[in-house]
This record gives structure tokens, C-alpha cells and sequence, in this order.
């Protein structure tokens, strides 16, 4: 196995690695909130779904991304692609953005649909303004997953 | 496309008539009531105490919440059971049935039950605690001593216990194991009554807590064991256990008159909204006043109304003034109907704008597909919300989202055909773009899409300003349509005809951008506002995000297939692994894809479109009607 390789399973392991703690943080946040609502009323429970759901995203752009690396190292097929040394770290910075934005972006996301989730304890019709709220986050995590896919795309085998 | 024609309307009708009144309107249902605003007339309002008509609801629903967790059926059948009917005409007979009596008697068995409910907690516990105690070979009377020996009870963690026994052979006591469990020993002590202050501190230093039984010595015959407790226990538990079921019984036979308190619910719901509108009229000795906003298409209807209630009230239409907010009701033609739906998540049009539920609607439909471009989980959002529509028998605004749903399901079929596949399996022969193998392409036609939306939203901002009559402002946006297109044409194709289009374009946002008389301070406050481009640029590129939603499902989607063909080999279990995860993983995906599909394109529509021409923050028109809950009410 070449040190190419392994820098390229790196990257693709710390995209799912980063992207999956920040989800688990932000939907560990949410969901908090959630079950502490609900305790006083569990009829809640289809309007803060979603918002405990919401930063859960992060780490399915992550994981995709991890995916679309070991594609194309072949490593499912058993047709195992050996990089070079540069192409490996090629590799591994392309799946910086996701890992990164999306580790740091699901966590703040959490932060803001825990706002929204206090919000739907108070104004049950408005589950949907917090959504959007918590959308406005997840911007910057799905551009990171569109650079990483860009750049993943870029990165040519011989 | 457009929000509907709203007239102010004045009512005057004899005082007699008011109830009556009331009642004709709100069946009409076409009124959207205000408190009475009129000076000069020494109009009084009288406020409504609507805390018994509370009161009455909420027991009411409280006894309906009792009787609804006895219903047999299943979750998604009783959403699909139709509710019953009842006629408005059958209002009398309805509050004619003595619901009060009902109510106390549901009342005290409910709190009989809740008593035994609270006393077998307590023998619980108390079994709970003796139980470890049952072993205590002595009579419970022991425990009082005698004159110069004392007994005692207590708990010590196991490893201490061998110290109690070392301690045995130094000091004048005894002790016996009654009981252990994994980490504590019950022990009973017996002392010398002169050295209760040296055993005190013995148990201290090994951690010991007492166990007291002084409630139990209390209650207990003389001879009494533990165990004789336990089983006087066990007899008054049961026959708290066969209470509790008769009063259950009890209160189940009372289920019988459900669907009569569910019409007294609904009827008193309506009689409620009454009060509370008859508390915005204005009144005098001898007539009622009533002020509210109707739909110009329903003057008729409220006219012909209030003359067969009452021939000699008059009725006064006007139209709204300039300082008034008239509330807002969207009105839009069927195929467009299901996509007020997102307008009125950002806000109703506020006086003067225009309803932007047309101009989101194409887009809208568009991006969900887009972000989703999953045909299968398309074709599936379809037949269920077409299931639902036809059996489910869904209230107003569940029908408009079933449709919302249902549209957003076809979108899907196709533009998941072209651009994602089905199942995560592409069909490679009908693929416009595999977004997978050149997602270059696809980010282009992202960016097309929302060059074309921002073009539009600003398109809308110039025939604001030409509605309004802000002529200045209405060349700068015709000078943003111009220049911006140009500019990518420019860019694209470098004709020089392009650039010269680009530099006119310019020139009417730099001339007119700024209103200042002084040249020099209109020129370069002009130039200053051609930074703008900035937004426009970065709006466009915030479209980016439909490619990177589009791959993330469909990337997924071949991830659950990929597993599940993996877990196919499996040998025997595979068989049953296999459809599990494929159909377990497709719902996930189905699930996240549409929340993250709809969630974006309606950000893109909020933030991207909606800021161009838009704003919000109009009230929406709320009808004096019929409400219900658990009744369907029929003429």
C-alpha cells in the first residue's frame, strides 16, 4: 500500500470523522432542547423533529464525501487505485472544505435550531421560520461539499 | 395572481337582533371582524368573561383526550376516518343533553381512580423496601427493646461487614445477617442500652445508615413478622388493582356518549367565537355597530345575509383608506393555490405589493426537483399524497399541502429521470446531465436557473417602482437588466455588441442611482452603487447549492444500493438483510432529501428572490366562521 493511498483514505476519513462530530454535536444540541420541551408536551414532537434533524446533514455531506473518495480509489470494487504521493494529498486537501465547514457549521447550526426549538415550545403554528433559520447555516456546509466534490472531481488518475 | 379586493363594511341592526345576527354571519363566514372604531357615537363595547365558556372547553377535551386513548384503531386509520357529521340546525337538541353531568361523574371516578392510583404507589414502595427485610427470623415488636437491651436495624456496604464481626470480639454486642444483596448487608444489632452513643459512632466509621421500621411497628399486630406485613400488603394491593379496573370500567362505559360531547364541544367552540366577536361590537340602548373587512366578491353574499336577518339594519361598503391595513387574502387560480403555502410561511404581501405566489411557484417546483432528482421517492410522494387526497378526507389546509406535495412528487419523476435516477439506479439512456460524471454542467444550469431568478426578482423591483410611480429608481433596474446580462454575454462570447449593451446598462445605474443635484456628488454616488454587482453575484452563486443537494441524494441513494447488494451476499441471511437495508435506507434518504430539498428552495425563494421586490408583513384576513374540532358541521 502506497503512501498515496493512505493520504487519500485519510482525507476521505476525516471528512466522515470531522463532519460526523459536528453533527452529533449540533443534533446533540437540538435534541436536548427537544426532549426538554416535549416533557411538557409531547404533542411537540412532529414540529421539533425536524429541527433536531436539521444539523444532522453535515455528517451525510461527510460521509458522501468519504464515499466518493473510496469510489474512486476503487476500494469497493477491489480494483484499489495506488496514487502517487501528490495526488494522495490532493486528495486529502479536497476533503478539507467538507470536513472543516461542516464540522464547525453543524455545530452552530445545533445552536440555532435549539433557539428554534424553544421557539416552537412557544409558537407551535411557526415551525417553519426556524428551518429556514437553521438553513441559512447550512449554506456554508453545502458550498464546503460542493468544493470538495469539485475538487474531488478535478483530481485525475492516469 | 393577486391578492384579492378587500372593502371596509359597517353594520347597523337593532339591538334585538344581535344574536341572531351573529349567528347568520358566522355561518356565512365571510367577515373578518374589527373592534369598532367610530367617533362621535357614544358606542359602548362590552368585553366577554369567556372563562366558563374556557373552562367548559377545556374539560370537555380533557374527557375526549380520556375516551381517545382507549381507541382501538390504529394511528393512520383513525387519520383516515372521516368525522362525524353534524347539522347546524341540530344545535338545541345538541346543548340540550345535560353534558355537566357527564363531565362530574367522569371527574370523580377519575380522581377515585387517581386515589388508589397514589395509594398502591405507596405499598409499592413499601413493598419495595421490606422486601430485603422478610428474612428477619424475629417479630417486629422486638425492635422496641427492652429496658437495658436495644435493637437495631441497619444497612452497611459488604465490605465492611467483616470489621463489624472483628469489632464483635472487642465490645459487648451482637449482630446477625438478615439479608444481602450485591453490595450491602442488612445486619440487626443488639446493644446494651448505655452504649448507644459508643455504637452510634461503630456504625458511623463503617457507613452503616439505620433502617427504620417505625411506621410499620406502629401498624403492626403483636407477633407481626415482616413477612406478615408483606402479605396484609399484597391482599390491600389487590384490591386496590380490582378497584382501579371497575372505575376503568366505569369510565369506559361513559364512552358512550363521546360523539354527544364531541357536538357539545364544537357547538360551544362556535358559541365561544360568538361571545368573542359580540365583545367588538359597539352598542348603544338600541342598535349594534359592527365594523370588519369583507371580500368585494362577497358584498353580495353579506348584503342578502344581514337583509334576511334583519330588513331595516343598513350595511355600508367602502373602500379601504389610505392610512388603513386592510388584511390580506391571497387569491390564486388552482394550479398555483398549493404554493401560498410558502408566501404565507414568509409573510402576506404588505398594502401595495404584489402576491409573489405566481412568480415563486415555477421556480419553486423547479429546485425541489432539482435538490431532490430522485424519481423514485418522486413517484412515491406522489401516490401517497394522491392516496391521501382521495381517502384521507384532509382538512383546508392539509389539502393545499397534499397538492404542494403532490406537485413537488411530479417535478421529481421528471427532473429525477433527467438529471438523478431511480433508486439511486440511473437510467442512463433518458439522462440529460449525470450530475456524477460532469457536475461542471450541472453547476452551470444551477447558476442558469438563478441568473434568470435574480434577473426576474429584479425584473418585479422595476415594475414596482413604475407602479409607484419612482421613475428614477425604475431606469436604475432596467439599467441592472440590462447590464447584467450583457455583462455575462460579454463574458461568454466577447462580442463587442455585448459590451456596449453592458456599458449603456451601466450608465442608467451610475446617472440615476443617486438624487443628489450637485453632478459630481450624483456621478460617483452613482458609481459607488454599481458595487451592487457584488450582491447580485453572490446571489447567483448562492444557487450552487441546488448541484451539491441534487448529488447528495443521489450519491446516497447508490450508497444504500451498494450496501445492500454487499449484505445480498451474505449467505441465508442476506435474504432477509438485503431488503431491509435497501428499503430502510431509501426512506432515510427520501426523508432528508426532501427536508433539505425544500428547506433550500424556499431559502432561495426567501432570501435570494423575495429581498429583490418583496415585503412581508401584511395581516392575514381571519373569517368570523365556523370552526371545528372534532365534528364535520353539514347545512
Amino acid at each position: 500500500m502506497t503512501l498515496g493511498l493512505l493520504l487519500a483514505i485519510l482525507g476521505a476519513a476525516l471528512a466522515v470523522i470531522l463532519a460526523g462530530i459536528g453533527s452529533a454535536i449540533g443534533v446533540g444540541l437540538a435534541g436536548q432542547a427537544a426532549s426538554g420541551v416535549m416533557s411538557e408536551d409531547p404533542g411537540k414532537f412532529g414540529g421539533v423533529l425536524l429541527l433536531v434533524a436539521l444539523p444532522g446533514t453535515q455528517g451525510i455531506y461527510g460521509f458522501l464525501s468519504g464515499f466518493l473518495v473510496i469510489l474512486k480509489l476503487g476500494l469497493i470494487s477491489g480494483n484499489v487505485i495506488q496514487p502517487t504521493v501528490n495526488q494522495g494529498w490532493a486528495i486529502l486537501f479536497a476533503c478539507m472544505p467538507v470536513a472543516w465547514a461542516g464540522f464547525i457549521s453543524a455545530i452552530h447550526q445545533g445552536k440555532v435550531c435549539t433557539s428554534g426549538v424553544y421557539m416552537v415550545a412557544k409558537q407551535p403554528k411557526e415551525s417553519v421560520k426556524p428551518l429556514v433559520m437553521g438553513a441559512l447555516v447550512e449554506t456554508y456546509a453545502v458550498l464546503g461539499l460542493l468544493a470538495t466534490v469539485l475538487l474531488l472531481n478535478g483530481v485525475k488518475f492516469q | 395572481m393577486a391578492v384579492a379586493l378587500i372593502e371596509k363594511v359597517h353594520v347597523f341592526a337593532h339591538q334585538s337582533l344581535k344574536t341572531e345576527l351573529l349567528s347568520s354571519l358566522q355561518e356565512a363566514g365571510v367577515v373578518h371582524l374589527e373592534e369598532v372604531r367610530l367617533e362621535g357615537f357614544e358606542l359602548r363595547s362590552f368585553a366577554a368573561d369567556l372563562s366558563d365558556a374556557d373552562r367548559t372547553l377545556s374539560r370537555l377535551e380533557h374527557a375526549l383526550g380520556v375516551f381517545a386513548a382507549w381507541d382501538e384503531t390504529g394511528g393512520l386509520k383513525r387519520l383516515l376516518r372521516p368525522k362525524p357529521a353534524l347539522s347546524m340546525k341540530s344545535k338545541k337538541s345538541v346543548l340540550s343533553f345535560d353534558h355537566g353531568r357527564i363531565l362530574d361523574e367522569l371527574e370523580r371516578i377519575e380522581s377515585a381512580k387517581n386515589e388508589r392510583q397514589t395509594e398502591a404507589r405507596i405499598l409499592d414502595k413499601e413493598a419495595e423496601f421490606l422486601g430485603p427485610l422478610r428474612a428477619l427470623r424475629f417479630p417486629l415488636e422486638i425492635l422496641r427493646g427492652t429496658p437495658t437491651t436495644e435493637f437495631r436495624l441497619a444497612i452497611l456496604p459488604s465490605s465492611e461487614v467483616e470489621k463489624l464481626s472483628a469489632l464483635v470480639q472487642e465490645r459487648p454486642f451482637w449482630f446477625e445477617t438478615v439479608a444481602r444483596d450485591k453490595n450491602f448487608v442488612y445486619v440487626l444489632l443488639a446493644f446494651p442500652r448505655d452504649l448507644g452513643n459508643e455504637i452510634e459512632l461503630v456504625l458511623k466509621e463503617l457507613k452503616a445508615a439505620p433502617v427504620s421500621l417505625d411506621v410499620q411497628l406502629g401498624k403492626a399486630c403483636s407477633g407481626d413478622r415482616v413477612g406478615d406485613i408483606l402479605e396484609r400488603n399484597e391482599v390491600e394491593r389487590a384490591r386496590l388493582s380490582a378497584d382501579m379496573a371497575a372505575l376503568e370500567d366505569k369510565m369506559k362505559a361513559l364512552a358512550v356518549h363521546k360523539t354527544a360531547l364531541m357536538s357539545v364541544h364544537d357547538i360551544l367552540l362556535n358559541e365561544r367565537e360568538k361571545a368573542l366577536a359580540a365583545g367588538l361590537l359597539g352598542e348603544t340602548e338600541k342598535v349594534i355597530c359592527l365594523e370588519g373587512w369583507v371580500r368585494a366578491a362577497d358584498k353580495e353574499r353579506l348584503a342578502s345575509r344581514v337583509a334576511s336577518v334583519a330588513e331595516a339594519a343598513q350595511v355600508y361598503f367602502r373602500k379601504p383608506l389610505p392610512e388603513e391595513e386592510p388584511p390580506v387574502i391571497l387569491e390564486n387560480a388552482g394550479i398555483a393555490k398549493p404554493f401560498e403555502i410558502i408566501t404565507g410561511l414568509y409573510g402576506l404581501p404588505q398594502r401595495g405589493h404584489l402576491d409573489p405566489t405566481v412568480p415563486l411557484a415555477p421556480f419553486f417546483f423547479l429546485f425541489v426537483g432539482l435538490c431532490v432528482s430522485e424519481g423514485g421517492y418522486g413517484f412515491l410522494v406522489t401516490v401517497l399524497s394522491l392516496l391521501y387526497l382521495k381517502f384521507g378526507r384532509p382538512s383546508k389546509g392539509a389539502r393545499l399541502f397534499a397538492k404542494l406535495a403532490l406537485y413537488l412528487g411530479l417535478s421529481n419523476i421528471v427532473l429525477g429521470t433527467l438529471f438523478g435516477g431511480w433508486f439511486g439506479f440511473p437510467i442512463r439512456s433518458l439522462l440529460l446531465i449525470d450530475p456524477l460524471k460532469d457536475p461542471i454542467s450541472f453547476l452551470g444550469l444551477s447558476l442558469l436557473l438563478g441568473f434568470i431568478q435574480v434577473w426576474f426578482g429584479t425584473l418585479l423591483s422595476m415594475v414596482n417602482a413604475i407602479r409607484n410611480k419612482a421613475f428614477a429608481e425604475s431606469i436604475v433596474k432596467g439599467g441592472w437588466l440590462l447590464l447584467l446580462p450583457a455583462l455575462v454575454l460579454f463574458f461568454v462570447v466577447r462580442s463587442p455588441l455585448a459590451g456596449i449593451l453592458a456599458i449603456a446598462g451601466a450608465s442608467a445605474v451610475v446617472l440615476f442611482a443617486n438624487p443628489s443635484r450637485n453632478p459630481l456628488a450624483r456621478f460617483f454616488g452613482g458609481l459607488y452603487s454599481l458595487y451592487g454587482i457584488s450582491g447580485y453575484l453572490s446571489d447567483t452563486l448562492s444557487y450552487s447549492r441546488i448541484l451539491a443537494l441534487g448529488l447528495a441524494t443521489g450519491v446516497i441513494g447508490m450508497v444504500v444500493n451498494n450496501l445492500a447488494q454487499t449484505a445480498f451476499k451474505i449467505p441465508v441471511a442476506g435474504f432477509v438483510l438485503a431488503p431491509i437495508i435497501f428499503v430502510g435506507g431509501h426512506l432515510f434518504n427520501l426523508g432528508i432529501g426532501f427536508l433539505g430539498g425544500f428547506v433550500h428552495s424556499m431559502r432561495l425563494q426567501f432570501v435570494e428572490f423575495f429581498t429583490k421586490f418583496y415585503k412581508g408583513g401584511g395581516k392575514p384576513f381571519k373569517a368570523f366562521r365556523i370552526e371545528n374540532k372534532y365534528m364535520e358541521f353539514v347545512e
